[in-house]
Order: structure tokens, then sequence, then C-alpha cells
């Protein structure tokens, strides 16, 4: 056979298993997710729901018609650093989750249904590492998301109230740099509730090859989730879902901020995280190229 | 001479000459009731292009996912460039460039981007040579002016040039191409023909699946038959073609009168339902046909009979297409 070889290519050898740098891995998926053009507009838009939760107060109270009584809506007048977290607490409760389904969704079903899946896995690439690389790129929109929300609610307080006058609900008022690091706390505590999220979204991404599906689920689960939360009888199981720690997240505005509450609310998450990337490896293992 | 030399020849005949580039042993894979492949006994010999050829859902599709470790069969064993599959993956696939099912790109990215994409997860490309790889397989399937419009707006034929294109990346041991020319016009057939050639010339192994038997007999040098999931012949072209001994079909009214006129001129001939039946044993068509009209036999029609391949070929599809 090889005599009728006319200009061999000079090929590596064939005797150990070879893959490519995690690192080009990443950064690949990182530019793939970022140049998806849903993605962009998905985080433009959750972006400017700061500007308009600020702008929209500022001319309710400048008409009178501000909210009266008490609770986050009411401290925003006159306290720009409220702003992002408030704005973090209302995405928090729908559009986000939204955000993270979606990715998930691209992530495993959108590849599949694209025929994309079957490349990486015949590169090849890991099923292991396949997981790991999406995980990362959906990780990566949530956490790009969240960031972009807090640094536009804060620009948007910034301009409206100025930088004086940082207020938390307990009374007393914080340095702007006290200001910023609980800002920094909220994004991390509320990136890693959306992660567990998009894990369980993410397990159901590996199970189909209709993003529609994974969608959907995670819709619904969100929904029935908050209708559980508000049964009385139900309340034995309130503890274990994820949604019914969410309103945690305005303990950051308190002084001295209590932790209990964040921390137990992140180890939930913690576990939904767990249980979500195992499903999807456990279906990732197995399933047809 | 050196101690390889040295193999029994009991033991290595069979395992040395020649070796193989895949191979797959009892291979079996159900779907719930479903019988997709059984019993696929597949060698693909080293630097060989081998034809698979069958109807469509004969299997041909299954088989090579099972070969790429993509699908679990359900028995048997798979080989990939003498390693075990799918456990052998991570070894193995770098060397080895498939189209299967069908292009898969992202709609939304050019097809350099795509192209991009694909090279990155390459184990064996260079970093430093992923914008320079792209180029040249984009140069080589005819797609460098297309390259940074978007995937969504390609033609059907340019999806299947790009899909080309990611198996032609790097040099590899062996590359798959399941139906390469659907969907391709003419001058697309003939260049994923031309590619071909070239990989073979270069000694890559080429494995391509089609259910057109010219395809086969224009591309290939081996071929293996596939038929409702199991291999039915497999072997050279040249011998599978040539199967049977040759023959030619005359269609004639005055089949006594030549049938006497061939066997005065030691012409083996009977008759058959619509004519006459010639065993081409020392004589040649031209010679069979001047004996016939100097006899002043009336003759319709004259034709070779089918090969043993387009025979059973022919046999299969037929049953298919009723």
């Amino acid at each position: 056979m090889t005599a009728a070889v006319v200009d061999s290519v000079e090929r590596p050898a064939l005797d150990r298993p070879v893959r490519a740098p995690l690192g080009r891995l990443l950064a690949s998926e990182l530019r793939w997710v970022l140049r998806r053009p849903r993605t962009v507009i998905a985080i433009v838009l959750v972006a400017c729901v700061p500007v308009l939760i600020g702008v929209g107060t500022r001319i309710a109270s400048n008409a009178g018609v501000g909210p009266g009584g008490g609770g986050l809506f009411a401290s925003l007048i006159g306290n720009g650093f409220v702003l992002p977290i408030l704005s973090l607490t209302l995405l928090l409760t729908m559009l986000l989750p939204l955000l993270g389904a979606m990715a998930a969704a691209d992530a495993l079903a959108g590849e599949s249904a694209h025929g994309t899946l079957r490349g990486l896995l015949m590169a090849p690439v890991s099923r292991a590492r396949l997981l790991g690389v999406k995980a990362f790129g959906v990780g990566a929109t949530v956490f790009i998301a969240v960031v972009a929300i807090a640094v536009v609610g804060l620009a948007t307080g910034v301009v409206l109230v100025g930088t004086d006058g940082l207020i938390t609900l307990s009374g007393n008022t914080l340095s702007f740099g006290d200001a910023l690091a609980r800002i920094g706390l909220a994004v991390v505590w509320v990136t890693f509730q959306v992660w567990a999220v998009a894990a369980i979204a993410l397990a159901v991404s590996a199970f189909t090859e209709h993003p529609l599906v994974v969608m959907a689920a995670t819709l619904a689960g969100a929904l029935v989730f908050g209708i559980l939360t508000v049964i009385p009888q139900l309340d034995w199981l309130q503890p274990y879902l994820l949604t019914s720690t969410w309103t945690t997240i305005t303990d950051v505005l308190r002084d001295p901020m209590p932790w209990d509450g964040l921390v137990n609310s992140t180890l939930k998450a913690a576990c939904y995280l767990v249980i979500g990337l195992g499903a999807a490896y456990a279906r990732l293992s197995n399933k047809d190229g | 001479m050196t101690s390889t030399s040295l193999v029994e020849p009991g033991v290595g005949a069979a395992l040395a000459a020649p070796t193989l580039a895949a191979r797959t042993r009892g291979l079996r894979k159900t779907y719930g009731s479903t019988v997709a492949v059984d019993q696929v006994d597949l060698d693909v010999p080293d630097g060989a292009v081998l034809g698979m050829l069958g109807p469509n859902g004969s299997g041909k599709t299954t088989t090579i996912r099972m070969l790429l470790g993509l699908v679990q069969p359900t028995a048997g064993e798979v080989e990939l460039l003498g390693h075990p599959m799918p456990g052998g993956a991570q070894i193995t696939l770098p060397h080895v460039g498939a189209l299967v099912e069908g292009p898969g790109f992202h709609p939304f990215l050019s097809g350099r981007e795509n192209l991009r994409r694909v090279a990155s997860a390459e184990p064996l490309m260079a970093s430093s040579a992923i914008a320079s790889s792209v180029a040249e397989a984009l140069e080589r399937v005819g797609l460098s002016d297309a390259a940074d419009r978007r995937y969504r707006g390609y033609s059907l034929g340019m999806k299947q040039r790009l899909g080309l294109a990611s198996v032609l990346l790097l040099p590899r041991r062996l590359v798959v191409l399941d139906e390469p020319t659907n969907g391709l016009d003419p001058a697309g057939t003939r260049e994923i023909r031309r590619v071909i050639a070239e990989l073979h010339a270069t000694g890559t192994t080429v494995l391509v699946s089609s259910h057109l038997l010219a395809e086969i007999e224009a591309t290939c040098t081996h071929v293996a038959v596939l038929h409702k999931g199991s291999v039915v012949a497999q072997g050279e072209l040249a011998e599978l073609l040539e199967a049977g001994a040759p023959a030619l079909l005359v269609s004639t009214p005055d089949v006594e009168a030549s049938l006497d006129a061939l066997r005065d001129n030691g012409i083996a001939a009977r008759s058959t339902e619509d004519g006459l039946f010639v065993e081409l044993i020392g004589t040649t068509a031209p010679q069979v046909v001047r004996v016939l009209v100097e006899a002043g036999a009336g003759v319709h029609e004259v034709r070779r009979r089918r090969t043993g391949l387009e025979d059973l070929f022919a046999q299969l599809t037929e049953g298919e297409a009723e």
C-alpha cells in the first residue's frame, strides 16, 4: 500500500493522547459566546433596566407621586448606591435566570441542533472537558451581565444623586469605598445564584437538542418554585427552594451586615450547582454524538 | 535482518499485511427494537480509498459514527488506527478528519470564524498556525472569496465545501466523508473527487460513503456494500467489478440462425427469454457482432452483461425503490 504513496506528508506520532490547550478552548468558547448577537443584545437590555428604574423613580418623585412608605424604592430617592442593588434584586427574580437559561440552552442543546457538538466531540474534546468549557462560557455570560447591571446601576445612581448620602437601610452613612465593596459583594452573590439556575438549565440542555425546551423548563421551574414559596402548608419545603432566599440580597444594605442569610443561600446555591453539573455530566458522558 | 522479520508467518501473515486503518468485528447497534447495524465486519486497508456503498438507511452513517466513537456499539468491537474505540478516542481522533451527517456550523459566524473555532479544538493544531491553516483550507476548497461572509448566507454547496475545509485543516491519517457530494453540482462533485485523489496521493486513508455506484467507481480503490445494516460484499473495487465472466446479451428475432452462426465460429452461446447470452471467452464483442451481421441476423441491441457489483447494487437499490 505504502508503495503507492507519491508525496507522503509528515504526520505526528500516534502513540499518546493529545489535547488542545485548555486556555485556547476557553478563549475560543468566550469568543463564540460574545460574538453571538442574542447574548450581546440580552446583556445590553438587562443593563438598561437600572437606567429605567432610576430615571422612572426620579420622574415620579419630582412629580410628587413617589412611592410612599418604606422599602427599597423609598430609600432610592436621594441614595445613589441603592440603585444597583435594587436593580439586581428585581432582575434576579426573572430576567437573570432567563439569561442564564438562554446561555445554557445555546451551550449544549444549541450546539447539538447545529451539528457542531459532534465536531467538538470528534476533534476530540473529552466530554468532561466539554462540560467544563461550556460551564465556563455560561458562567462568564452571567457574570458579565451582572457586572454590567451593577456598573450601569451605579453610574445612573451617581449621575442622578451624586456620591454623598450613601445611607444604609439601618440609617447610617457609608463611605464611597464601603459602598463599592457592598455592591461588589452583591455582584458575587447574585452571580452565584444565577449560576445555580444555569447549572440546572445546563443539565436540561444536555438532555435535549431543542434550546426551547431548556428555556421552557427553566421558566416553568422558576414559576413552580415561586408558587411553592407562597403556599403556607409547604413551609417545610421552602428552605430547600433556591428562590425562597433571593430577597436576602438586601442584607448588604444593612449595617452591620448580617452574614447568615447570605452564607446559607450561597451554600444552597452550591448544592444546586453541584447537582446541575453532575446531572449534565452524567448525560453528556453517554450521549450519542 | 531486523527482529521484525522473525515474526512467525502463521501468526504474522493475517496481522501484518496489509495493515488496517480501521477494522470492525461483529459490530451491532440497535435502537430499541430497530436493528440499525448487524454483524458488520469491515476492513479499511491503510492507504486505501474505501467506498461504503448502500441505499439510504443501510447503516452507513451508524457504522461511521461507531468507528469514530460517537456512538457506543451494542455489541462487537471497533479498532481505529490500531486502537480500540471509543476508549482510544483521545489518541486516534486527533489524526482523523471527519465530515459526518452534513456540515455543522454556526449561522451567525463567518466561514473563517467557524473554521477558527474548529481549529482551536484540534489537539494537533499549533496555536500559532491556526490563522494560516484556516486560510489554506479555505483556499483549497475555493471558499477564499466568501470566507468572511456569514455562514447563514452560504449555498448548500458552499456549506458542504466549508465542511470539507474543516477536514483539511491538518494532515490526517484517516479522512471520513459521509455522503460528501450531497447537494453539490457537477463541478462541486468533481472537486470532491479531486480532493479525495489528492488525499490518496499523500497516503491518507479515505473512507467515503455514498448511495451512488458511479461516485464510488470514480474515486475508490476498495468498496464495501451495505444493505439493511450488514456488509453484503467487500473487497478491491476492480475485483468486485470484474466478478463473473464477461458476457454479452444480444436481442435478436433470429435466435436459431444466430446460435448456429456463433457455434460455427466456436463461440459459446445459448438462447434466453428475449435473445441470446454470449460468453466472451476467446472472443471479443466486435467479433461476435460481425459474425451475427454476416449471418444476416437482425440485431436490435447488444449490451454488456452487468458485472457482479453492478448487479448486486442494482438488486439492492431497485428493491428499495419499489
